[in-house]
């Protein structure tokens, strides 16, 4: 079986599945807090911060700042829910419920449990980003926002790409990091600066910043939604978006399955 | 009775360290096979090779005549595995653990509807079907795991210590289980620490020491090999003679409990030792796995 193959498996599918009926026991939790998270966000940095905010330029045109936010909004809320999902939900389950024990004792591998992580986190970040479409719907239906919603769906195959690579890293911290308390390391040393540096809520012009954000995946995929939703050069980052996650899901994906090998199995 | 399970020449390396090294294991229908050993002889690595977890370094394991090293999936369609440690979902209930560990087989396992309330049904779990397992009771928490591992329907089924743990009352109640999963012609591999539990569940056993088979066969072969005849007990502060008289005849100081010495001795060394001491005080009794366990653990 190859690891790549795996993805594929029904066993794959059954850890997903799994996850999946979690989530959907009640509905509160699972739909409410994407619902309201952005709601928050576009008040506080739409409405509130957006008030100071003079003037910003996108593609040599004034925007208002809440609209140039909202798709940024949505990037940043694919990275952030495929890689918590990740790092906390895969190391309470792996950790602390066992679930993954349980699930190897029948005819579900350890690389099939990796790949239903990562396509989960990248399946739960994907009804993240559907959820705070709906509810940018509503703010441009209510003239806070003017984005392009007709392209909204078109976005989500991309949201599942690169939340599936960033559930991949999230993952190797998982495998590496010997108790939950650790997490603080990556989500204060790489989580948070990558989410706040992407050009998700303000734009990118500081030179270093540019060069850095060349080979960060949340970058492109802000700078696609961008493109798409508010109108602006889509190619460029769509390429870069999608070859970086599929970069990093040929890197992570092996290396994630040699870590949990060594962790999971004791080989 | 046909053969369900088939294991020759296992070796397994782990951290550097070789922890199971040449170890054969055959297990039939209808049979109890316990494998035993102190701790670190590589019981738990060796199980955890022939039901699939981990792969062997060398060695192949057949189950049902399938290789699991070559159709690993079709060969774990007919394991079942009980672990050592409670492993259910915590996300679901009992009922659903049972229906959700059903989902990770293929074929699927038929007639679910049926199956899944007869199972709870057999493991007394009916009443506590729709709570969650971490309200259980510890032995109901095993019965879980049992009966979870039944839900697919192996022909073969794994125990990894499953009364650990329990209160007698409990443990029986497994043992109950146990012999009945073993008259519908399940074959079992059970691991244990009770030395009274793989003496009266264990068709056969194989003891391992430092990774190796030492001794294999029902529990009076093995302890006839390993241990002795008989066993005499006697107060070690009392019997300044014996331990000359153990290394005239090349063996070292006995197992000592509680101030007791143990000491195995076949029958021409028992009318020795009661020529050698007439006046000394002691009881002789038939060896038990606890004094194989004592004696591989004074091993160097």
């Amino acid at each position: 079986m190859s690891w790549l193959g795996a993805a594929v498996d029904w066993q794959s599918r059954a850890v997903v599945a799994r996850h999946l009926r979690v989530y959907l026991r009640n509905w509160y939790t699972a739909f409410l807090p994407p619902a309201l998270e952005p709601v928050t966000m576009l008040v506080a940095f739409g409405l509130g911060l957006g008030g100071y905010v003079a003037s910003l330029s996108w593609q040599g045109r004034p925007i208002e700042y809440m609209t140039y936010v909202a798709p940024g909004l949505l990037a940043y809320a694919t990275f952030m829910t495929a890689i918590f999902q990740s790092l906390f939900g895969a190391f309470i389950r792996m950790r602390y419920q066992r679930t993954w024990e349980g699930q190897l004792t029948t005819q579900i591998e350890l690389t099939h449990v990796i790949w239903g992580e990562v396509l989960w986190a990248g399946l739960l970040a994907t009804m993240y980003a559907a959820i705070i479409a709906v509810v940018l719907v509503g703010f441009h239906a209510a003239g806070f926002i003017t984005i392009e919603i007709a392209w909204l769906p078109l976005l989500l195959p991309v949201s599942f790409l690169a939340a599936c690579a960033f559930g991949a890293l999230g993952l190797c911290f998982t495998a590496m990091l010997p108790t939950i308390d650790h997490m603080n390391l990556p989500v204060f040393l790489l989580v948070l600066p990558m989410g706040l540096l992407s050009s998700t809520y303000f734009p990118l012009e500081h030179p270093v910043l540019i060069a850095l954000n060349l080979a960060n995946p949340l970058y492109h995929l802000a700078q696609t939604f961008r493109g798409v939703l508010i109108g602006g050069p889509v190619a460029v980052p769509l390429a870069g978006v999608a070859a970086l996650s599929a970069l990093m899901l040929v890197i992570l994906v092996p290396l994630d399955l040699r870590l949990l090998r060594r962790r999971v199995l004791g080989e | 009775m046909s053969l369900l399970l088939e294991a020759r020449g296992l070796v397994k390396q782990l951290g550097g360290r070789r922890v199971v090294d040449g170890v054969d294991l055959l297990c039939g229908e209808g049979q109890i096979v316990g494998l035993l050993g102190p701790n670190g002889a590589g019981k738990t690595t060796t199980l955890r090779m022939l039901y699939g977890f981990l792969r062997p370094d060398a060695g192949r394991i057949h189950v049902g005549g399938v290789e699991l090293g070559r159709d690993l999936a079709r060969a774990k369609r007919s394991i079942g595995v009980c672990t050592q440690d409670d492993t259910f979902d915590g996300d679901f209930t009992v009922e659903q653990n049972l229906t959700i560990a059903a989902s990770y087989f293929r074929p699927r396992p038929t007639d679910l509807g049926r199956r899944v309330p007869e199972l709870l049904e057999r493991f007394e779990l009916t009443p506590f079907a729709s709570q969650k397992p971490e309200t259980l009771s510890g032995g109901y928490r095993r019965r879980l795991m049992i009966a979870r591992a039944l839900v697919h329907s192996p022909r073969l089924l794994f125990l990894d210590e499953p009364t650990t743990g329990l209160d007698p009352q409990a443990r029986m109640g497994v043992w109950d289980l146990v012999a009945r999963l073993r008259s519908e012609g399940l074959g079992l591999i059970l691991t244990t620490h009770y030395m009274d539990e793989a003496e009266r569940l264990s068709d056969a056993l194989t003891v391992l020491a430092r990774g190796r088979v030492v001794a294999q066969g029902t529990a009076k072969t093995v302890l006839g090999d390993l241990v002795g005849e008989h066993v005499v007990v006697l107060d070690a502060a009392a019997a300044p003679g014996v331990a000359a008289w153990l290394r005239q005849r090349g063996r070292g100081e006995p197992a000592g409990v509680l101030g007791a010495w143990h000491v195995p001795v076949s029958g021409e060394e028992l009318a020795d030792f009661a020529r050698a001491f007439p006046s000394l005080r002691y009881e002789v009794r038939v060896p038990t796995l606890d004094d194989l366990f004592l004696k591989l653990s004074l091993e160097p």
